[in-house]
């Protein structure tokens, strides 16, 4: 093992989309635990099952999240939604994320969403190892590789880099990472699939 | 013909012949018609035949002569001369399991003496097992335990050649049924026997069999688990310290064990052996154990086995500290094991943010637990370092680290010295914890309330730790815990955009509440109270939702209850006195409800103790709002208590006091209530203008004023809380019936349905069952359900009546149920008020609010599986026939049963059902219906079920489900024809993601290409929860085809 005893930070800690907490009244009693309360029938707007368009029942649809109304806003990929989907990747030598292990950070994730869907958009990100002379920079890499392909829209161009004047050998680590066919190649090799599988099973 | 030869002639033919001729022979024994001795000597032929099987029948049949005689019906002389006879057949190796069958029922008698059994047991030892099968080798056993139960002190005389010929008669033993005695009585030889000349053979009779590898073959007529074997094993093992020279080295290589099986047995058998041999035995070993132990805890990788070597530690701390009662002298054994685990521990710790802290604290906490000695010493030997560390670290990523190793040795203080309340006496020695508590108690103090809010992570680790801390017995003194109190009160006010987190700080003060409930109504109650506005103006951009939160949730207890209820009621005065608009007041009433829900649930016994306080005292305030004249001049605004929705909540309470009545009561208040709302006559629930109130109060009948109407839903809401055995205080519950139903036209949307619940209420509960199914000649329910004449707004009318009536009738298993199920299936097909029906079927077989079990309404068991398999079939053939614009009417319906109804009841019909389903996928969705939403989802979730639970039936839809799935989750971005909204597509993928995994490879494999290149939209929908759900949906379509390891 390289690194036996490395820091790590508490998951609860890691950074995550705040919450958009609506208290809304009168049901504001009902949004957390108080659930009980928000099924009293409001009678205050028509709730009657026997007709349609009632949707618009005040009191109870603060429950989800995110009401059905507006799909038209469009909420972008932004830094967060990439790091969520990589920082529960699994370090192939701890039972820890690379969350946890500060591999992966929110500030070193740069995205350019571009809202014209012909134009190519960017992903950067860019990865930490744990020690300067980690031998699995590469397996790290191409985890965040494999994990963000299968989980952005083609019109992404990713680029995984080790962050600078953290690796002795970020140069090879580098090349290696963004080369298309080495990553191809590496996919075709079973045994280090099967360590990415393993990583990526924690993904949630 | 004697006996023996019919027995014989019978035994493999006829075995149940067979035994009742020995039956009827040990009858005539016991009766003197037979003697014991003539049949042994008839058996004498047999019992020199060549034949072995013959010599083994014969002795069976003495055998099942034996075991059917009566324990008394044998002298001695009989049973030595019997015990002679079968001792002497040991020998004879065909008949040893009939022998040894005799040999227990002869074991059985009174008058089998030590002698008997000396001689037994002599001739036993010498058999030699292993060549026998299974099944008469467990036999043989079985005499064995039998010897050991009754005869244990002959065994023990016999001494040395017993032991030595049990460990030879046991030898190579492999069954694990015969293994589960064996090692029973190998338990009992080693801890009740003297066995110091045997310490090695004994142990490697035990030892021979660890670790135990042995599955259960399938269909096990035994059930013997490997867990069983292992667990009796282990005592074994732990029996006797002797074994302690032997037993640690080979446990501590068997450490290496790839298996991680094999290591959780070997850290469990070492705890046990530590529990059991004691402290001067452990003295020697525990320094090779803990070398080796150690790094299961430091570098696992494996929760459970750190867990296994963490009780272990604890194993050896308890047991070296066996009997002591101060903190060890430097030189002894248990100081120098606990210097060992602090000198590796302590400096992981100073280090608290790195990944082997959190294993050190472990280690650290669960040594301590072990008891007040290792306790103290752990404390005093990493405290004052540790307290250093915490002053000296910069920033609160450490100190908050720190803080979490702090906490886990302080729940070892709550293991070790037990919380307020417990019983058991308090330990001799004082707790070291004493010594640092003002410190402790300043940082944590310092960590909650002296950052910054918003480092929410850092103050919930100190909370947990002051909580630890108030909890620990005489830990900390009132005055402190009152401290902490005062604390959690601030933190619960504190701003609301952090109230999620806050509501978990309530769950500490809740803690707290169940050990000191004096300083929660002392301090917190009153402090909570004193930050509720009085007015709605006050209460504007305050919190006070979340302070009513947290005395919800402190109040669910009696006593609490009581002041809260007279608390809130003062404060609903003040604010309705004030001037507030309905919606301050609306959070009052409903923290009550809240609390009365929760009590409710948890079937508390008090609730009728609250009629008095709260039903009477509540509706005299919402009628009178509206009956008494507002005073001119002052701000108060009664009518606040009369929104429609505050008039909901008053009648959820008044229903939950008013169902816990016992008959006798609800009597009383029912016919009050019907004085009150129908025969308007001054009625004892009002309090106070009750003349008044009867003579202008008229919210029924054909003098109603409009403005009175709401407050039906209380009457309802009362009506239908009443017990079935309560009479209904009308003449003719026909007539009454009646009158409902022909007001209810005439009534606004919003409180139809509290009239139409009381009619179903009324029907269900009291209508008498009908005479005959014929729908025509049953009044009062034909008149209710025929459509009238008049305008459609009442055909609509008839429509919602029709349904609530069915609801009731089917409810209670009415022979009117089929006709009036029919005439509503009917209705789908008509052009106009076809879909209002499909969505009635929703109100038919969903679960009402309140017409429920839990207010006594009559609910037959299987009502809607009758329901089902009446109307399905018919939906199913009517769908065939129907025109397109009505087909969606069915699906409709069938989406709104399916999801009322057990998925194991519709998965049989499933296969006729399932074409439906798909087309009802291709049902449009605008957001704006939440009806036709709730449809698709319900379908989705169908589809799920069928996948998980009855994919058979799915079989030959596969690829056309995968594609309306997929173009079901698909966001069209198009303003015109925008998909489906949000909830479905996501429910459309989640269904998706099922397939992999539940559906057998080679079905899905075909559309894996399909789903993937499809999912690649979905990727790019505008919503990110959208987004997530296909990303995992196409992480496990991407995995389908890798081998699987």
């Amino acid at each position: 093992m390289d690194n036996e005893n490395p820091t790590i930070l508490n998951a609860s800690d890691l950074p995550s989309r705040k919450r958009q907490i609506k208290r809304r009244l009168p049901s504001g009693l009902s949004n957390v635990d108080m659930g009980l309360l928000s099924s009293i029938g409001p009678t205050a707007e028509p709730n009657d099952p026997f007709s349609t368009g009632n949707v618009s029942d005040p009191l109870s649809s603060g429950e989800d999240e995110d009401s059905d109304g507006d799909d038209f806003d469009v909420e972008q990929i932004d830094e967060q939604e990439i790091y969520d989907l990589i920082s529960t990747i699994s370090d192939p030598e701890h039972p820890l994320s690379l969350g946890e292990l500060a591999v992966v950070n929110l500030p070193h994730i740069k995205v350019t969403d571009n809202q014209d869907r012909s134009v190519m958009s960017h992903v950067l990100v860019e990865i930490t190892p744990t020690i300067t002379h980690c031998s699995l920079a590469t397996v790290i890499g191409l985890g965040i590789r494999v994990r963000l392909e299968q989980a952005l829209p083609p019109r992404f161009r990713l680029d995984v880099r080790i962050r600078e004047g953290t690796h002795s050998t970020a140069d090879q680590v580098n090349k290696q990472l963004n080369d298309k066919e080495r990553v191809a190649a590496a996919c075709e090799n079973e045994s280090l699939m099967a360590v990415l599988r393993k990583m990526l099973e924690t993904c949630k | 013909m004697a006996d023996v030869n019919l027995y014989l002639h019978n035994v493999d033919k006829n075995s149940e012949e067979a035994e009742r001729i020995a039956t009827d022979a040990a009858k005539r024994i016991e009766s003197k018609q037979l003697k014991l001795l003539d049949v042994i000597q008839s058996m004498g032929e047999y019992m020199t035949d060549d034949d072995a099987t013959v010599r083994a029948k014969s002795i069976g049949f003495l055998s099942a002569i034996l075991a059917a005689l009566d324990s008394k019906a044998l002298v001695r002389q009989q049973v030595s001369v019997i015990t002679h006879f079968l001792t002497d057949r040991l020998e004879d190796e065909t008949g040893l399991k009939e022998v040894a069958k005799g040999l227990i029922a002869l074991l059985e008698m009174q008058r089998f003496g030590p002698e008997d059994a000396e001689k037994v047991t002599l001739a036993l030892i010498k058999v030699d097992l292993h060549k026998h099968p299974q099944g008469t080798r467990f036999m043989v056993l079985k005499v064995m335990d039998v010897l050991f139960s009754r005869h244990r002190d002959v065994l023990k005389k016999l001494s040395d050649p017993f032991i030595d010929g049990f460990i030879e008669l046991i030898g190579g033993e492999k069954d694990p049924r015969n293994l589960m005695i064996v090692f029973s009585l190998l338990k009992v030889i080693i801890i009740e026997f003297d066995i110091e000349r045997h310490t090695e053979a004994l142990f490697e009779a035990c030892y021979v069999y660890y670790p135990i590898t042995f599955t259960p073959p399938p269909n096990d007529p035994y059930g013997i688990t490997a867990q069983d074997l292992k667990v009796r094993l282990r005592d074994c093992i732990a029996a006797s310290g002797r074994f302690s020279e032997h037993v640690f080295k080979p446990l501590i290589d068997k450490l290496d064990s790839t298996s991680q099986s094999v290591k959780g047995d070997v850290l469990q058998t070492m705890a046990a052996c530590a529990l059991s041999y004691g402290p001067s035995i452990m003295a020697k070993h525990f320094a090779s154990l803990w070398d080796a132990i150690k790094f299961e805890v430091l570098n696992s990788s494996d929760d459970e086995l750190a867990t296994d070597a963490l009780s272990t530690m604890q194993a050896i701390a308890a047991s070296l500290s066996y009997g002591l009662i101060d903190v060890p002298q430097p030189a002894t054994a248990q100081s120098r094991y606990l210097k060992a685990i602090v000198k590796e521990t302590l400096e992981l710790l100073k280090e608290p943010q790195q990944k082997q802290a959190k294993p050190a604290g472990q280690i650290v906490a669960s040594v301590a637990k072990a008891g007040v000695v290792p306790f103290a010493y752990i404390v005093k030997s990493t405290l004052p370092t540790l307290l250093t560390v915490y002053d000296d670290s910069e920033g609160l990523a450490k100190q908050r680290a720190m803080l979490e190793v702090f906490n886990q040795i302080l729940e070892s203080t709550a293991a070790v010295y037990g919380e307020w309340g417990e019983m058991e006496p308090y330990p001799a020695l004082e707790n070291p914890l004493l010594e640092f508590k003002d410190k402790l108690f300043d940082i944590y103090s310092r960590a909650l309330m002296g950052v910054n809010k918003e480092e929410v992570g850092f103050r919930t680790v100190a909370l947990k730790g002051l909580e630890i801390l108030s909890k620990v017995r005489k830990l900390l003194a009132d005055n402190e815990i009152g401290m902490v109190v005062q604390y959690l009160d601030e933190v619960v006010l504190e701003r609301e955009e952090e109230s999620r987190q806050e509501l978990k700080y309530a769950e500490h003060l809740l803690q707290i509440s169940t050990m000191k409930p004096n300083l929660i109504m002392e301090i917190t109650f009153p402090a909570l109270m004193a930050t509720l506005p009085d007015s709605e103006e006050e209460a504007r951009g305050k919190p006070y939702l979340v302070t009513l939160e947290a005395l919800a949730k402190l109040s669910i207890e009696r006593a609490v209850f009581e002041v809260l209820l007279t608390r809130l009621f003062n404060k609903l005065d003040i604010v309705i006195h004030n001037g507030s608009g309905p919606i301050y007041p609306r959070a009052i009433l409903s923290t009550l409800l809240y609390v009365l829900q929760k009590k409710s649930a948890a079937d508390h016994s008090d609730i009728p103790a609250f009629y008095e306080r709260l039903v009477p005292t509540l509706i005299t305030k919402t009628i009178s709002a509206l009956t008494t004249p507002v005073e001119t001049g002052t701000k108060a605004n009664p009518r606040a208590l009369i929104d429609d929705y505050m008039i909901e909540i008053t009648g959820r309470l008044v229903n939950l006091v008013v169902r816990s009545l016992d008959a006798t009561r609800q009597e009383k208040v029912l016919q009050d209530v019907f004085d009150l709302f129908v025969f308007n006559k001054p009625c004892c629930i009002i309090l106070k203008n009750r003349e008044q109130v009867a003579d202008t109060f008229r919210p029924f009948g054909p003098h109603r004023v409009e403005q009175h109407v709401p407050y039906m839903t209380i009457f309802t809401c009362i009506v239908v809380g009443i017990r079935k055995e309560v009479k209904l205080p009308v003449e003719e519950i026909s007539t009454f019936i009646t009158q409902i139903g022909a007001s209810i036209p005439t009534i606004s949307l919003p409180h139809k349905t509290s009239h139409l619940r009381l009619l179903a209420t009324i029907i269900n509960k009291w209508l008498p069952p009908s005479p005959s199914p014929d729908l025509a000649s049953n009044e009062p329910i034909s008149i209710l359900v025929r459509p009238s004449i008049s305008s459609a707004c009442s055909l609509e009318d008839t429509i919602r009546i029709a349904f609530w009536v069915t609801k009731a009738i089917t409810m209670k298993g009415d022979k009117l149920g089929e006709p009036l199920t029919l005439q509503l299936v009917d209705l789908l097909s008509d052009p106009n008020y076809g879909s209002m029906a499909a969505r009635g079927f929703a109100v038919l077989l969903g679960e009402d609010e309140l017409l429920n079990k839990q207010n006594y309404a009559v609910q037959r068991l299987l009502s809607k599986q009758k329901i089902f398999f009446l109307v399905v079939p018919k939906l199913v053939e009517a769908f065939k026939g129907s025109e397109q614009t009505i087909k969606p009417n069915y699906l409709v319906a069938l989406s709104n049963i399916l999801r009322h109804i057990p998925s194991k009841i519709f998965l049989p019909s499933l296969p006729q059902l399932v074409p439906l389903l798909l087309q009802s996928l291709d049902l449009p969705t605008p957001a704006k219906d939440q009806g036709a939403v709730d449809v698709k989802l319900a379908t989705l979730s169908t589809l799920s079920i069928t996948i998980l639970e009855s994919a058979n039936a799915l079989q030959a839809h596969v690829g056309s489900l995968i594609t309306r799935l997929l173009s079901t989750a698909t966001y069209h971005g198009d303003l015109g024809n925008p998909g489906a909204p949000r909830r479905v597509r996501k429910e459309a993928l989640s269904c998706l993601r099922i397939f992999p995994g539940t559906l057998r490879n080679e079905l899905v494999l075909p559309y894996k290409r399909q789903v993937m290149k499809g999912l690649v939209a979905c990727l790019d929908d505008p919503k990110r929860g959208v987004r997530k759900e296909a990303v995992e949906c196409r992480a496990r379509w991407a995995q389908l085809d890798e081998p699987d390891e």
